[in-house]
């Protein structure tokens, strides 16, 4: 799949873990923590990103990880 | 069958606690969405005390209950830690004193993160299955402390100190396993581990920490599916619902266990949220109770949460117990044993709940000079006599006899009961 298309599925999974932020602020190089997403947040958007996609990779493959596009290229190297 | 297990366990979670809030707002942590992380209260070390004064404090109370025939079967006495202050002495020894065991005793520590408690009392469970000794009991005391010393430079270390600090606590569990599994007997051979490495969190210096909490995080939720899995191999139609009536999970914060639980309720089950909300509540905070109000204690939080779960959830008829360990670094454990409302009533009579109710409340300004005052007990310390009267209120706060650490003379550790 295309990294723009998985940015807008990653997109919607932040906008559902975390309601209160807009999602027109969500750009590709943002990075999570400054979007007020506490560990657990972080978590939970990798999972529901795999799960949406269908992709079962093991969680620390995303360890490192500095913003939503670095953890869309890992998604975007296992697809 | 062999029977084994637990034939008693209990929990010292020391003298001293701080109110995490008010430690989150001293630090000026990011505070969005911290409630979700379900932290209250967390145990601190006082300067007099370390890993063998609160392990033996564990320990006492199921010694003194013991005849002197029982005493003198306990054959192995392992302590689980990853605060020792010695590479090759292993704190058993000292313990092993204070306690007045019997010397035909195999004496030594193991060090595996927070996975230690669970090595320890799965070597106990092996000890006590092998049948080389029989009727010999295994003494598991898993003791573990903080003690966030003000590091210097920036980069990891820093960054460690403020994820860790308001989590981790200080404490110990104490373990008496025999083939009398009075508190919670172990399915024998339900056993799922899974390991391998990964450079999460670690101890690289004395006396702080560093690491990467998301990378740990995401390691433990690897290993709780993996072992797991790996536990429904050896127990075929177990189930992650129906198997279970309650689960004790490795606690490092209360947020952490629930999105493990729901991660697993979502993996194996399909659950909703709503379901997984009520699952939760129902299942697995009857085990969150102590953990928080004591904090991570490391390689003793597993039996904390155990020991929560036998004495806050209800056994109107046997119940099994699903426990997953998780230690950085990394090695984890699913395994379960069966509760019966005699081992719970046997549980409370060590008053756990009460005795963390008597611990001293430490303002900010007293933790903060608890941390200086702290540098004089730092690893590799040769000579110090403890102020006693420092914080002097946390010795009084108790009406339990306990051990504190008096002096280091020419690094050999003395204490005294109080």
């Amino acid at each position: 799949m295309e990294k723009g298309n998985i940015f807008l599925v990653v997109k919607d999974v932040i906008s559902e873990v975390l309601p209160d932020v807009d999602s027109e602020t969500v750009t590709i190089d943002k990075n999570l923590k400054s979007l007020g997403a506490n560990s657990i947040d972080r978590t939970e958007i990798v999972m529901l990103s795999m799960e949406r996609l269908g992709l079962k990779l093991p969680l620390v493959s995303f360890g490192g990880v500095e913003n939503i596009e670095e953890m869309i290229d890992v998604l975007v190297n296992n697809t | 069958m062999q029977l084994v297990g637990i034939e008693m366990l209990n929990i010292f979670g020391g003298s001293a606690y701080l109110d995490v809030d008010q430690l989150a707002s001293h630090r000026g942590l990011d505070k969005t969405r911290f409630d979700n992380l379900l932290m209250k209260e967390k145990s601190v070390a006082l300067p007099y005390e370390d890993p063998v004064s609160l392990g033996v404090n564990a320990a006492k109370p199921i010694i003194d209950v013991l005849s002197d025939n029982e005493k003198d079967r306990i054959e192995m006495l392992i302590t689980c830690t990853e605060s020792s202050f010695d590479f090759g002495k292993s704190m058993s020894s000292y313990m092993h004193d204070y306690l007045k065991l019997n010397r035909n005793c195999r004496l030594f520590e193991i060090k595996s993160a927070c996975y230690s408690g669970t090595t320890g009392l799965q070597m106990g469970i092996n000890f006590v299955l092998s049948q080389v000794s029989p009727g010999a009991k295994a003494l598991v005391i898993a003791t573990d402390i903080s003690r966030f010393l003000v590091a210097e430079g920036g980069g990891v270390l820093s960054e460690g100190w403020s994820f860790a600090e308001p989590s981790s606590g200080a404490g110990a569990a104490a373990m008496l396993v025999s083939d009398r599994p009075h508190i919670f007997q172990v399915d024998v051979g339900a056993n799922g581990y899974y390991g391998f490495e990964v450079m999460d969190t670690c101890r690289p210096v004395a006396d702080s920490e560093a690491g990467d909490s998301d990378l740990s995080l995401l390691s433990y939720l690897d290993c709780l599916e993996q072992s797991f899995s790996e536990y429904q191999k050896r127990v075929p139609g177990a189930n992650y619902l129906e198997s279970f009536s309650y689960l004790a999970f490795h606690t490092p914060f209360g947020g952490m266990i629930k999105g493990a639980h729901r991660t697993m309720m979502r993996k194996m089950l399909k659950a909703k949220a709503d379901v997984v909300e009520a699952d939760f509540e129902e299942r697995v905070f009857p085990g969150l109770i102590y953990c928080q109000r004591v904090g991570n204690i490391m390689g003793a939080t597993t039996a904390l949460s155990l020991a929560s779960t036998i004495e806050n959830a209800v056994f109107d008829t046997p119940k099994r117990i699903g426990c997953f360990s998780y230690g950085s670094g990394c090695c984890s454990e699913f395994f379960s044993g069966v509760v019966t409302i005699e081992g719970q009533e046997r549980m409370q009579r060590f008053g756990i709940s009460n005795k963390l109710k008597q611990r001293y409340q430490l303002s900010m300004d007293e933790y903060d000079a608890l941390i200086e005052e702290s540098t004089n007990v730092r690893f590799g310390t040769r000579t110090v006599k403890l102020d006693t009267e420092f914080i002097g209120g946390a010795r009084k706060s108790s009406n339990m006899p306990r051990l504190f650490l008096k002096e280091i003379k020419e690094y050999h550790r003395l204490y005294e009961w109080v």
